[in-house]
């Protein structure tokens, strides 16, 4: 019952003393590794990284960014779907 | 007292029927609108026209242009409001910004 909740959660730091069954590779945040601090809404070509081609966010257990800039991401991507740059249904 | 202006940025989707002449009227109409209040105007950036994602009030196309300017946080309903009333703006967003950015071009992330 509690396996899957379990399953899908990454701790927030490594090193802590969760010892899952199966090794996961290391996910890393690419902001953090990159360096960001923010997350623009007029920078289409990152933000298309994280929609599916239907315009849905990514869920971070995907894509393996940090709950900071999964937030971060969220609000610049509903910015510019309001602008149009972004759809909001992606048809065809 | 005078209260303090803040940075912001605006984003301006405009109708991309206008005439070139009829658009820069537009385009002052909402740069007057801050200045009016006391703002000050630092940077427009005309992006040009392109496509809209969906469409708006029969629009498939817009012109869009950024402008970064300072106002004071109390005027920026009053300016809304009259952007409301502009026919030939199709959408508009203000958000706070940290700076002026002078190109807008991005960082690219690394894969």
């Amino acid at each position: 019952m509690s396996r899957m909740s379990s399953d899908n959660f990454l701790p927030p730091m490594s090193g802590g003393g969760m010892e899952s069954r199966k090794k996961r590779a290391v996910k890393r945040c690419p902001f953090m590794a990159a360096g960001w601090n923010t997350i623009d809404y007029k920078d289409i070509e990152t933000l298309r990284r994280f929609i599916t081609e239907r315009g849905k966010i990514l869920p971070r257990r995907i894509t393996g960014v940090s709950a900071r800039f999964q937030r971060y991401l969220n609000i610049a991507v509903k910015r510019a779907r309001y602008m149009a740059i972004l759809p909001f249904v992606a048809e065809d | 007292m005078k209260e303090n202006n803040q940075q912001y940025e605006g984003m301006y989707i405009f109708n991309a029927t206008l005439s070139e002449d009829a658009r820069k009227k537009a385009l002052e109409k909402v740069t007057a609108g801050i200045t009016g209040r006391g703002g000050e105007v630092q940077k427009v950036h005309d992006q040009g026209r392109r496509k809209l994602a969906y469409e708006i009030r029969g629009s498939r196309e817009g012109y869009y242009y950024l402008v970064y300017f300072t106002s004071a946080t109390s005027k920026l309903a009053e300016v809304w409001k009259e952007y409301q009333l502009n026919e030939d703006l199709l959408r508009f967003m203000t958000v706070r910004a940290d700076e002026v950015k002078e190109n807008l071009e991005f960082k690219k992330l690394p894969e």
